[in-house]
């Protein structure tokens, strides 16, 4: 038997390089990040410990709070849309490419999984101008839709909704590929076993291909959440830093732009500590909220 | 590890003296002084080195390096710079609170007593760079202004003339409505452009210049007063003549509905005329028009001052460029080098070369002019005000309801 230095040594010395790079670009950051937000002032001369401050503020200054939990609230809402509509899509497209009768499966395929290849900017954008009745609403018109035109982007009550479905169009290749990919895992034997014994197509889905892809489902949860609770390029291409119109756009990632980084317009004197503490809730939101459902949906495979 | 220990501040001290030391022997081999002047016109440096190089003539042994920062970043950038002791020798200052704050901070220069400073301007186009004691830290340099652009081609074929009053203006609206035109090309989903440009553009005509702008302030007239209902509902009315789904339609979208005739006015400020420098159809520019038995006032908001650091090496030759700014040949150099849409603020009558910034200065011949409301004190009204306007034209609240939220947070 070698020593068990030698043993230990290798892999560590492999873990290295990625450990460092890890720990000063990542962990460093991140827990830098959480000390800021025990502090005020933007650079370091003027930076001053404030305690939790920065969190009372946050949640007692009338005007910070009301745009807080309006952020908070419009990103649940545009995050249930993601895992309804995106991953439910998801879901439905895998099922359907995966059917031993489908013809043509790579062209739907490709077609599916291209959007996620354009840079939001240009999709959030030219989904802008289609959705602008200015540009686009002579089409409408012109081919029998009239009802369709409607500044979606500038109604308070459709805003949030278009640029979540926006957000869900672009991304639905992400969700469909890695169900495809799990439903394709699932042994032929099993699903002739199921037809042999009777089962039609929804029992199928419901009582073999689901609950065999469960730990996928859960890690795309997991992924639209995370991803979704840090969103800020969808909005930022297809309304303002603002959340317009009147704030329903407004999502964490905004509004953390908005004071932690941008500052307010038209002063535009950031308040890196306030953002900080924000992004501090943010985090252990996600740690709180992300931890349970891997642990349940992961169990079993 | 020891050896390091020594070594890197050596390396570090080098790169700091290298630099130094050189500037220093280059300065006294030809008795030159550089300046350098920090700035957020990253789009300006072509105008700014043809006025240095002007001023160069008059002043051979004095260099000034125009270094312009991203717009964005320029307050945080300067301040970094300040507080590192790195600072330009002459820099552009932003009017009222955030120049203010580098003034109390004690990195902008004392410039009340450069020549000229306080006889050239007048006190309100002063104020912006002025502390509440009369003390001024930096000398203007150009101001913005804001009114209606409006296609002349289409205005000849209908036979229309430019309107006297408010209500004028809106029945001229109707009319083009009815002749199947988009009267206005103004959208909100930008969000700052309805209020900078419309609002606080027509606002002096409701409530008056800058003498009654500080009754607002000090709270002796309510922000909710007949006068703001009055400039509320005057955007209500208007919402009906803008583009159709006018709430999506961005500033972007706007210039283009101008550019493409496809709207036939536009009230926008000053620094978009060189968007339509190519246009295919003749334009003109006349002032928001005030309601019937007010006088029409305009917005010209003081938008650069140029100022010096408390901790320059060259005082003298930096205050030198400033009191020169202050003469009339050194305004007037300025100004013909000013990108359009600036306007200089200096007292002598100056003429431009471009015609449409000719037009949109005499506009302000016998008017009032005061600056954009909010940005005097009440800048943290400048959100709220926002929305209040936003909302007013989309026809979810009342005027009344407007100017009350806006004065309960008074």
């Amino acid at each position: 038997m070698r020593p068990k230095h030698a043993r230990h040594f290798p892999w560590l010395l492999y873990l290295a390089p990625a450990l460092l790079v890890y720990t000063v670009f990542m962990a460093f950051p991140l827990i830098d990040s959480l000390r800021l937000s025990l502090f005020s002032g933007n650079s370091q001369a003027t930076r001053i410990f404030v305690g939790l401050d920065n969190f009372k503020r946050l949640f007692t200054d009338p005007e910070i709070s009301t745009r807080y939990w309006g952020a908070f609230f419009n990103t649940w809402k545009f995050f249930f849309v993601h895992l309804i509509v995106q991953n439910g899509l998801g879901i439905f497209f895998a099922v359907l490419l995966t059917h031993e009768t489908m013809k043509g499966r790579h062209i739907y395929q490709t077609i599916i999984f291209i959007p996620t290849t354009f840079a939001v900017l240009i999709t959030g954008y030219l989904w802008k101008l289609m959705l602008n009745p200015v540009w686009a609403g002579d089409f409408l018109v012109s081919i029998g839709l009239p009802f369709l035109k409607h500044p979606y982007l500038g109604d308070t009550n459709t805003a949030l909704w278009a640029v979540s479905l926006v957000s869900c169009w672009q991304w639905l290749g992400i969700p469909t590929m890695m169900f495809v990919a799990a439903l394709r895992n699932i042994s032929t034997e099993l699903l002739e076993a199921a037809r042999l014994e009777g089962a039609g197509n929804g029992k199928t889905f419901w009582y073999i291909k689901l609950p065999l892809i469960k730990p996928v489902v859960g890690i795309i949860a997991v992924l639209t959440f995370v991803n979704n609770f840090n969103a800020f390029d969808i909005v930022f291409a297809m309304e303002n830093v603002n959340g317009a119109p009147e704030y329903s756009t407004d999502l964490i990632g905004t509004l953390f732009y908005r004071y932690g980084i941008a500052g307010q317009h038209p002063i535009g004197i950031p308040d890196a500590g306030l953002g900080a503490a924000i992004a501090t809730i943010t985090f252990l939101l996600l740690l709180v909220l992300v931890i349970p459902t891997l642990k349940n949906t992961q169990r079993s495979a | 590890m020891k050896r390091l220990h020594v070594l890197l501040p050596m390396l570090l001290l080098l790169c700091v003296l290298l630099p130094v030391s050189a500037q220093g022997s280059k300065a006294a081999a030809s008795d030159e002084v550089v300046l350098t002047m920090g700035s957020w016109r990253t789009d300006d440096v072509e105008q700014m080195n043809r006025l240095l190089a002007a001023y160069k003539k008059l002043a051979p042994e004095v260099t000034i390096k125009f270094q312009p920062t991203n717009p964005p970043d320029y307050n945080a950038t300067l301040r970094l710079q300040l507080d590192s002791g790195t600072g330009p020798d002459l820099m552009y200052a932003r009017s009222y609170a955030a120049g203010q704050e580098l003034f109390n901070a004690g990195y902008f220069a004392d410039c009340t007593d450069i020549p000229g400073l306080m006889d050239n301007f007048t006190a309100s186009n002063l104020a912006p760079w002025q502390m509440s004691d009369g003390t001024m830290f930096a000398v203007p340099f150009a101001a913005v202004s804001h009114a209606v652009y409006y296609n002349k081609d289409i205005f000849k074929k209908e036979g229309l003339a430019i309107p006297d009053d408010w209500e004028s203006f809106l029945s001229l609206c109707n009319t083009l409505e009815n002749r199947g035109y988009t009267p206005l090309a103004n959208g909100l989903a930008d969000e700052w452009d309805i209020l900078e440009t419309f609002f606080f553009g027509l606002l002096p005509n409701y409530i008056g210049g800058a003498d009654m702008r500080v009754k607002y302030e000090n709270g002796e007239l309510p922000l909710n007063d007949k006068n703001f209902i009055a400039a509320y509902q005057a955007m209500a009315d208007v919402a009906r003549y803008c583009p159709d789904g006018f709430e999506s339609v961005t500033y972007n979208d706007s210039q283009v509905l101008f550019n493409s005739q496809k709207a036939v006015m536009f009230v926008d400020g000053s620094w978009t005329a060189g968007v339509y420098k190519d246009a295919s159809f003749d334009w003109g520019l006349f002032a928001i028009p005030a309601p019937k038995g007010k006088n029409t006032a305009i917005c010209f908001h003081p938008d650069m001052a140029i100022t010096m650091n408390r901790a320059t090496k060259y005082p003298e030759e930096a205050k030198a460029f400033l009191a020169w700014l202050c003469t009339e040949e050194g305004a007037t150099t300025a100004s013909q080098n000013l990108p359009s849409g600036y306007f200089p603020m200096i007292n002598f009558p100056i003429e431009l070369e471009d015609p449409h910034a000719n037009e949109f200065l005499s506009l302000n011949t016998g008017k009032e002019t005061d600056a954009r409301f909010v940005w005097p004190k009440l800048m943290n009204l400048y959100s709220p005000m926002n929305q209040a306007v936003i909302k007013v034209m989309k026809g979810d609240i009342t005027a009344k309801q407007a100017a009350d939220s806006v004065s309960d947070l008074m």
